[in-house]
């Protein structure tokens, strides 16, 4: 299994990288985190073909690590910057219950992923990667529903969109070119329009905490 | 292939269009250009349409786009809704244009966006590839984000943020599914290229791998469905129904949402084709069904926005059409043929509501009482829609909803548990049939609060209609009309035919 | 008959040549100040010189007070005789050892806790609160890396789990062994009072940890405690050491060299993180050790489920 073994560090730092978000506080240590996480993620499709690795393996690689290694986190600090959010996150859930729950959603997912008898998983890579992805998706739901900040939920879709990412390698180690590309751009242009609304919102209302944003309901 | 290229046309006139909007140099012309092209092309939708039902199903582009009688049907209800909303758009803006309301970029943006979600949507009905069509479901999220607020003002970007949000997440689970849908199909030996062909897919579904697909449906019906506003995922629907423009609220009550219901009904054949047609899936869309017609039902009854009402009538009446669909049989069939209905009645009422809102300054049914009295084109194009989306007599949505029951009737012979769903499902169309018929007669025939009368003539209350106003709310209620009294031999045609791909029978 | 002297030479070690780990450590520092610094061999000078010196206790403290430092020292010297020196088996392995050494290392807190407790001084009440606290989040983090360790060796005795890393594992097992050391490096630096936690140098009462719980204590006492902080921070990193250090050559002296040369280094480089650190705010602390949980759960279940593959 030596060849597993970049993958399986790989998810590792996945994982590490959701806790770490899950416990730090400052919006800029959050957005290295998820680029760190990002960078990390676009290793994956090359990883699993080893050194024979396509030309579109490395290209999506590239795509990827680029958008939300650098794309991204430029965007949203940016965003941060401009409309003068606060520094801190704001959780909901503090800080030690969210982590104590991520390690949860691990352990939920792992017992998932050894229940869920897909076929195919065992062709791709390492048997940690569903239940790495199925537990970055359910931390990224977590980060969105427990953060009152709109740019907390971003970072929360990104992670989202990551487990997916993740989840897919998996999966079907790969789905058509086109597909993964228009998926890339769909993530790109949702993380560019949230960014511009939150945008909107801090000129509106002098802030941007979504919980505050409760005047239609019923 | 011959017909080849109508699809592209399809595509890339609405993109075209969105440029030309952008180009635009006032903000007149840019929602002229918007109106113009949005009607003109869904002519051309509806030719592509026709061609599509009656003819053999058109593919383009290696197979990755292909229109069959299922999404060629709801091709016709998008190219109708649209063509109809880009009429009435024109006709809404304008009077904001006057009053100096809409700038020029606002104009331009929203023309741009418009056409463009006609693009999206048109690209979810003509992809072939469960991929694409997810990028084509996630790319009207994005493309009509902005149409909410195309007032930018508090209220209406906070309906955008959880739109945005809501949508972007529950679609992100849609694409999970997908995945778990190539990934059952591995057993089947095709090229990774044409994993996602659903062509290829339906060709072998008792193939594909039962416990993956199960699972894949159940991300599918969650994340479509949250889009499409089935109820416990429908959230964001009231919201943004509320906030955004009347001809946006029309497109999102009237397309958008049956677009993402088209999703499921794609996905629908796979998963009974993989569990040996044993109902597994269409009984979990008979509950998720179930909760969204008593859920609305329960907020219809003390709801006073009138557009708030119209967006969980939307809860209720894809619900109506979930139910459909999982009874299948004669359900498939009623469930297409209730998507029309819907869909001309829900966009008749956004219109009427709009513009009496804009008339009077507000969309609180109280305060708008006496709308046939006071603009009686509008008042009585809410009157009649209401009415028929609550399933008054004569009216199609009767009629389809008649259908539904009778599907449900039959499933109960089989299995006497469906006698319960037919129970359920009439006391939520009873509940909201006493809900909205309250406020529908107060609205028609009641009277103003006493404060608003100053206010109703200052705003020019009594406006004299323009024709194609007239024309939009006096043909939709003829139509809805005419389609309850008799349907016509080839739309049940086509409708049987679309239907006979989610393997109903007429 | 010949005396089989091998086991005894982990805690013959561990009691000649721990304090020597907190002058490497300041060396460390001073160098990283640029100071000259204090000689390598200053915790030997203070324990001789206060060993000679007579204690003074208050009024107001009772036997407790006084049996805290022997009974601490007494409890750690027994823990050593279950420590591994790298690939050097323990005085006394049997399964199951990794609960009492962590047992001996709770009751050695206990009574420092019940000691400063003692003395009804209101300082050092709320370094005992503080002390227990984090203590109580590092053990679990404890118990979940050596529960990984054994899970991966197949051993239930810390000598087992230390002998049964080869330079093999870190191959097959390589981001579940950084866990582990990762999760066990935080828990040494929060059990022995070092700098993310506590502050070992700090003279303001109300930041201190484990300082200001021993502040009553003088002379012999005051020995007796700081040689027993010394062999506790020998054995948790010669936990740390035998796991990253994963020599294995099968002679005693090349093992014991290559353990001991380990936690020399581990002492430079908790030197260099002292020095590149503020002491986190108390509130971070918890985060910080539930973080360190997070990462020995992780490991664990890498190791579970590595266990279940050939």
């Amino acid at each position: 299994m030596n060849g597993s073994l970049p993958i399986e560090a790989v998810l590792v730092l996945l994982v590490i990288t959701d806790l770490l978000l899950l416990g730090s506080s400052r919006f800029r240590t959050c957005i290295r985190v998820v680029a760190v996480q990002g960078l990390a993620l676009g290793l994956l499709p090359v990883l699993l073909h080893g050194a024979e690795a396509p030309a579109r393996a490395w290209g999506l690689a590239g795509a990827s690590m680029l958008l939300k290694g650098a794309v991204f986190p430029l965007l949203l600090l940016r965003v941060l910057r401009d409309t003068g959010a606060r520094r801190e996150v704001e959780p909901y859930v503090g800080y030690t219950l969210s982590i104590l729950g991520g390690v949860g959603a691990l352990v939920f997912s792992l017992w998932v992923g050894s229940r869920l008898e897909l076929p195919g998983t065992a062709l791709t890579g390492s048997s940690l990667m569903v239940p790495a992805g199925l537990a970055t998706l359910l931390i990224g739901l977590f980060l969105i529903a427990s953060r009152r900040n709109a740019l907390s939920q971003v970072l929360g879709y990104i992670v989202v969109e990551n487990g997916i990412y993740t989840f897919g390698v998996a999966l079907v180690g790969g789905v058509p070119m086109l597909v993964e590309l228009g998926v890339l751009m769909d993530a790109f242009v949702a993380v560019f329009i949230m960014s511009i609304a939150a945008y909107h919102i801090s000129r509106e209302f002098d802030h941007i905490e979504v919980d505050r944003l409760d005047r239609l309901r019923g | 292939m011959d017909g080849s290229w109508l699809l592209w046309a399809l595509l890339a006139f609405p993109a075209a269009a969105a440029l030309g909007c952008l180009a635009a140099r006032t903000a007149r012309l840019a929602l002229l250009v918007a109106s113009a092209a949005g009607a003109s092309w869904a002519l051309l939708a509806a030719a592509v349409a026709v061609a599509a039902i009656f003819g053999e199903p058109v593919s383009a582009g290696a197979g990755w786009l292909y229109l069959d009688a299922l999404s060629g049907f709801h091709l016709g209800v998008l190219g109708l809704v649209f063509g109809a909303g880009s009429l009435y758009a024109w006709g809404y803006f304008r009077r904001e244009l006057a009053a100096g309301q809409f700038a020029a970029g606002a104009a331009r943006r929203f023309g741009a966006l418009w056409s463009g979600s006609a693009a999206a949507m048109a690209l979810v009905l003509a992809s072939n590839n469960l991929g694409l069509m997810w990028v084509g479901v996630e790319a009207t999220t994005l493309l009509t984000a902005f149409l909410i607020c195309a007032h930018v003002n508090p209220l209406s970007l906070e309906a955008m943020w959880k739109y945005l949000v809501v949508c972007s997440v529950g679609v992100a689970f849609a694409f999970v599914g997908t995945l778990l849908v190539a990934a059952s199909a591995r057993g089947l030996g095709v090229e990774p290229a044409e994993t996602l062909l659903w062509t290829r897919l339906a060709g072998s579904a008792g193939r594909l791998d039962p416990a993956a697909m199960k699972l894949a449906f159940v991300f599918l019906v969650v994340g479509y469905g949250t889009k499409a506003g089935l109820a416990p995922m429908h959230s964001w629907l009231p919201d943004a129904h509320s906030q955004a423009p009347a001809p946006v609220s029309a497109l999102f009550s009237g397309f958008m949402l049956s677009a993402a219901l088209y999703c499921v009904m794609r996905c629908l054949p796979l998963v009974e084709g993989a569990t040996g047609n044993a109902g597994w899936g269409r009984s979990l869309l008979v509950a998720l069904g179930l909760v969204s017609v008593l859920a609305a039902a329960a907020f219809t009854v003390f709801q006073t926005d009138g557009k708030r009402l119209l967006a969980y009538s939307s809860v209720e009446h894809l619900g109506v059409i979930a139910l459909g669909l999982g009874l299948g049989g004669l359900g498939a069939f009623a469930a297409l043929w209730h998507t029309l209905n819907h869909s001309i009645s829900k966009s008749l009422a956004f219109f009427s509501v709009g513009r009496l809102g804009q008339l009077h300054g507000t969309h609180d049914l109280e305060k708008l009482g006496g709308a046939l009295r006071r603009s009686p084109v509008w008042g009585a194009g809410l009157l009649g829609a209401m009415l028929a989306l609550i399933g008054v007599a004569p009216f199609a949505i009767f009629m389809s909803e008649f259908q539904v029951l009778r599907a449900a009737a039959e499933a109960g012979e089989a299995d006497p548990w469906q006698y319960l769903t037919m129970a359920l499902f009439l006391l939520g169309l009873g509940i909201v049939f006493v809900g909205v018929l309250r406020q529908a007669i107060a609205v028609a025939w009641g009277g103003p609060a006493e404060g608003d009368k100053e206010a109703d003539g200052a705003d020019g209350g009594r406006e004299r209609p323009a024709l194609v106003d007239a024309l939009l709310v006096f043909g939709g209620l003829a139509l809805v009309l005419l389609l309850g009294l008799w349907l016509p031999a080839p739309l049940s045609e086509a409708i049987g035919r679309a239907a006979a791909i989610l393997g109903g029978r007429p | 008959m010949e005396l089989n002297w091998r086991p005894l030479i982990p805690p013959a070690a561990a009691f000649l040549l721990s304090p020597l780990l907190l002058g490497v450590i300041n060396r460390t520092k001073a160098l990283f100040a640029g100071r000259r610094g204090q000689p390598l061999l200053q915790l030997y000078f203070d324990i001789f010189k206060l060993l000679r010196k007579g204690a003074t206790y208050s009024r107001t403290t009772t036997w407790v007070f006084r049996a805290g430092p022997v009974v601490g020292l007494a409890a750690v010297m027994a823990a050593l005789a279950l420590v591994p020196l790298g690939g050097l088996a323990a005085t006394m392995p049997f399964a199951g050892d990794l609960l009492l050494f962590a047992y001996l290392l709770c009751l050695m807190r206990f009574f420092t806790v019940l000691a400063a407790l003692d003395t009804g001084s209101a300082f050092e009440g709320m370094g005992a609160s503080r002390e227990v606290l984090f203590s109580a989040l590092a053990e679990p983090a404890l118990f979940l890396a050596l529960a990984a360790l054994a899970r991966h060796s197949g051993s239930l005795s810390l000598s087992g789990m230390i002998s049964g890393v080869g330079p093999g594992s870190w191959l097959t097992q390589g981001p579940a062994l950084a866990l582990v050391a990762a999760a066990l490096g935080v828990v040494v630096l929060a059990e022995n009072a070092r700098i993310p936690v506590d502050d070992p140098n700090t003279h303001l009462e109300l930041t201190m940890i484990h300082e200001v719980m021993v502040l009553d204590h003088g002379g012999p006492d005051l020995a007796f405690i700081l040689y027993g902080s010394a062999l506790k921070l020998w054995a948790l990193l010669a936990l740390l050491a035998g796991l990253v250090v994963p020599v294995r050559t099968g002679s005693a002296a090349a093992d014991a060299a290559a353990a001991v040369g380990g936690m020399l280094l581990l002492a430079v480089g908790i030197g260099i993180v002292e020095s590149s650190m503020a002491r986190l705010r108390m509130t971070r602390v918890p985060k910080l050790l539930v973080g360190a949980l997070a990462l020995a759960a992780l490991a664990l279940v890498l190791v579970l489920r590595g266990g279940g593959r050939p």
